[in-house]
């Protein structure tokens, strides 16, 4: 325990769990499987605030997050081993922080704000509002990176790609080879804009903005991640020795980014960045085990911060019921939510869901779910659909808020039901033939289908029409049909959320089982004298 | 010349004459191979060579567009995109005459990335030398003028269009508008733009497309066709086996044939009828010269 790697160690720890976290944020996406074996939610998994606002929140463990626990339990052993070895946020302001010129430290921050801040997160929590994932510093770094600065990364590189085309038509495919690997490794497959990018890139610049005041500004004042593990770490019995600075030298003051900002070593702000260790010119700092129970500081600064803090979180928890009508009508939830209380009490925020999702479907709700349910995803049928056999977001999900499925459960999962506006709709409005919507519709058994009648059109001749319809015991939400109404702007048919969303009958022949289960359930089809069926002579 | 022998000569040259029109008329209708069997790959290059084999439309040199449907996030088995052994088959036919580069493409109507995977093109084509297939990029559609009837004008994708051959390999299936989608309606896949507003009038627009896109060779895929809840069925009840493959250089003569299978006659589907109105092919199959391979 004398020869404790030195600096280089922890940096390098830093730098590898930061190209681990990029590779996964890349990875997240569709690239030929329909399973992602490791993605970015690996780093949910095992973030501890996103554990105990959720046993908080559910009153339930789940083992997706066992990982988060084994981080509590050697933050209890050593300390924030995860500030200053393993979080990308810590490690991106570790890159940035030497270029930026230090000020005084803000006095504001310096109080019990951060215990304002995490207090009534939990505290909500237990009253069933969840806001941990708003500042969770890892998904605030993934939603800076998902709705920013990925679709601006891939819009500029596939905007110079397309101007190469302009300039240089086909001859640009000399040069197809290396975009290529490019586009099949690196680049999102479709830029997707996302409402709220500005705000997710606002709160990481923030970050970074502070950063001029002190050094680990946002680690050591703000972070609730940081507070939460700063208070199993106090009970760590691996520390530093002497626990004050020197009085013949102080160098410490300096070199470490987080603890000295008195005489006395704060254990809850250290984050074993070990700096110290290889910068000691004496040789007298060592990091080693003691006997635990000497707890310094009192456990809170004040017993009114515990107590106004975890009621202000019952405040919080009341202040944001209130949810527009109109809005709930399209609040749509990604495949496999079945109640919208359950969902915002595991949702973190993180927006993998979004990035994941193929079609571009989910995007982070701004107030349609109210103000507890910002960043949340919501489906948007007419800026993509829920693709039939795509389980990504299910896979994704930290918490299993979407879970997930097995890919025949999930196109059975309902999502909401279609209603046509036939007031929009060609065939009825403006008697055109147009069945897109019946065409898209993944249901083999087809939960649009269409009869045929005879009316005139505007001329007076007798023409056939096909007038679709829905029948809404097949319908899974799935919302292709809104997407691919060739109507400009509003579609003519359209995708209301449910209440009930009891999985479609398992009746439904499965497109890979046939079998004498299916002639049963076509039945209903034939029953209903579906025009356009018993109008093919071949059948 | 004596009265007996002008009365033969006359007669004799009637015979003749009976015999030149039947010739003529034979020699112009086109021909359409259909070939059966199981070993699909090979029933497909006996239909093209039932017509004279590849080098008959492709030249050593030639930049050759495939172009099969793949717009569906279905599996092969379903029968809603073409199936890959078919593709395959062609794409060899057409390097082994002497192509420099096959482009396979499909504008799919799901996800591109799952409908290349699941309708198994990725893993056909993956590894052949001089085969490219890949997604359509927005920016390489070129607004092009129709003049047609239903539509002036109308994005197509540059590559269908700058291809010195370009194959249409439809599978053939049921549609809920159009009763059958083949040859045809397979050319919407190189079409940009909103597609789906062609349904209002798809018999017209699909004439007018295909009238500026000529498709050199059709090969329809009817190993395994979809009878009912067609484009894209899903459930194997509608997929019926008919291991058949048809070639031929004239779209409406092969459309024509295709919609037979399907026991309909070739009258009945508006767009084979629009499309032959435009003197785009032949639609009946009595003037066309049908070969078993």
């Amino acid at each position: 325990m004398k020869k404790f790697p030195k600096i280089t160690t922890a940096r390098a720890s830093q730098l590898l769990f930061l190209l681990v976290f990029f590779v996964l944020f890349v990875q997240t996406e569709y690239r030929g499987s329909d399973t992602i074996s490791a993605a970015i939610n690996s780093f949910f998994r095992a973030d501890p605030l996103v554990l105990v606002s959720y046993l908080a929140a559910t009153r339930s463990f789940s083992w997706l997050l066992f990982p988060a626990l084994l981080t509590l339990f050697f933050t209890l052993l050593l300390g924030r081993f995860f500030c200053g070895w393993i979080c990308p946020l810590g490690t991106v302001l570790d890159l940035v922080t030497g270029r930026i010129r230090k000020t005084a430290p803000l006095r504001i921050l310096k109080g019990n704000l951060k215990y304002w801040l995490l207090l009534p997160l939990l505290s909500s929590a237990l009253f069933h509002v969840n806001l941990a994932g708003i500042l969770d510093p890892i998904a605030i770094l993934v939603r800076a990176l998902t709705f920013f600065l990925y679709p601006l990364f891939g819009g500029t590189v596939r905007g110079g790609w397309v101007g190469l085309y302009r300039l240089i038509g086909e001859r640009r495919d000399a040069l197809e080879p290396g975009f290529g690997l490019l586009r099949d490794h690196l680049l999102p497959f479709r830029e997707t804009f996302y409402p709220l990018a500005f705000l997710s890139a606002a709160m990481f610049l923030a970050i970074v903005f502070i950063e001029r005041y002190e050094s680990r500004n946002w680690c050591r004042n703000l972070c609730p991640l940081g507070t939460l593990l700063g208070l199993f770490s106090r009970f760590s019995p691996f520390k530093r020795f002497p626990a004050q600075l020197c009085s013949d030298c102080k160098a410490c003051r300096v070199t470490c980014p987080t603890s000295f900002d008195g005489e006395e070593l704060r254990q809850d702000e250290c984050v074993l960045c070990m700096e110290c260790l290889g910068a000691c010119r004496q040789d007298r700092v060592k990091f080693s085990w003691t006997l635990p129970g000497r707890v310094g500081a009192p456990f809170f600064p004040e017993r009114r911060v515990l107590l106004g803090g975890l009621f202000s979180g019952v405040l919080l928890s009341g202040s944001f019921r209130f949810r527009r009508p109109e809005a709930q009508a399209r609040l749509l939830r990604p495949p496999g939510v079945k109640s919208e209380d359950e969902f915002l009490k595991k949702c973190v925020r993180c927006g993998e869901c979004m990035k994941v999702c193929l079609t571009g479907a989910l995007y982070p709700a701004i107030a349609q779910a109210g103000v507890e349910g910002v960043f949340t995803p919501v489906v948007t049928p007419r800026l993509g659909y829920c693709e039939y056999n795509c389980t990504l977001c299910g896979q994704v999900c930290p918490t299993a808020a979407i879970p997930s499925l097995p890919v025949a459960q999930k196109r059975r999962a309902v999502i909401g039901k279609a209603v046509f506006d036939k007031n929009h709709c060609l065939p009825y409005a403006r008697k055109t033939n147009c069945i897109v919507c019946e065409e898209h519709c993944p249901i083999p058994q087809k939960a649009i289908r269409s009869e045929i009648v005879e009316e005139r059109d505007p001329s007076g001749a007798l023409i056939r029409l096909q007038k679709p319809y829905l029948v809404e015991d097949l319908c899974n939400g799935c919302g292709i049909c809104e997407n691919v109404c060739p109507l400009e702007g509003k579609s003519g048919i359209e995708v209301f959320a449910v209440k009930d969303r009891t999985p479609l009958k398992e009746a439904l022949p499965g497109p890979v089982q046939p079998g004498p289960a299916q002639s049963g359930s076509a039945q209903p089809g034939k029953a209903g004298g579906t025009a356009s069926e018993s109008d093919d002579p071949y059948r | 010349m004596k009265r007996r022998s002008f009365l033969k000569l006359l007669g004799l040259s009637a015979l003749y004459h009976q015999w030149l029109i039947r010739g003529v008329s034979a020699s112009e209708g086109p021909l359409l191979a259909v070939a059966e069997g199981k070993d699909y790959a090979r029933v497909t290059r006996n239909a093209i060579a039932a017509l004279g084999g590849m080098k008959k439309f492709v030249k050593s040199g030639d930049v050759v567009v495939v172009k099969p449907n793949m717009g569906w996030d279905r599996s092969s088995e379903q029968a809603a995109n073409t199936n890959p052994i078919v593709v395959r088959a062609i794409v060899e036919e057409a390097l082994r005459a002497g192509a420099k580069k096959v482009k396979v493409f499909d504008r799919s109507c799901n996800d591109e990335r799952r409908c290349y995977v699941n309708s198994g093109m990725v893993a056909a084509l993956s590894g052949m030398k001089n085969v490219e297939l890949k997604y359509l990029e927005n920016e390489r559609f070129k607004k092009v003028e129709l003049k047609g009837k239903a539509l002036s004008e109308w994005e197509l994708y540059d590559e269908a269009l700058h291809a010195d051959v370009f194959i249409n390999v439809p599978v053939a299936k049921h549609h809920q508008l159009t009763k059958v989608t083949l040859g045809l309606k397979n050319v919407m896949g190189v079409m940009g733009g909103n597609r789906g507003s062609l349904h209002k009038h798809i018999d017209e627009a699909l004439a007018d497309v295909n009238g500026a896109l000529k498709s050199h060779l059709v090969v329809i895929d009817a190993t395994r066709v979809l009878t009912a809840h067609g484009p894209q069925g899903g459930n194997l009840a509608d997929v019926k086996f008919l291991n058949k493959v048809i070639a031929c250089s004239d779209i409406v003569a092969a459309d024509a044939y295709a919609s037979t299978l399907f026991g309909h006659r070739p009258e009945d589907i508006s767009v084979t009828v629009a499309a032959h109105k435009r003197g785009l092919g032949e639609i009946n199959l009595k003037k066309v010269r049908i070969v078993r391979a």
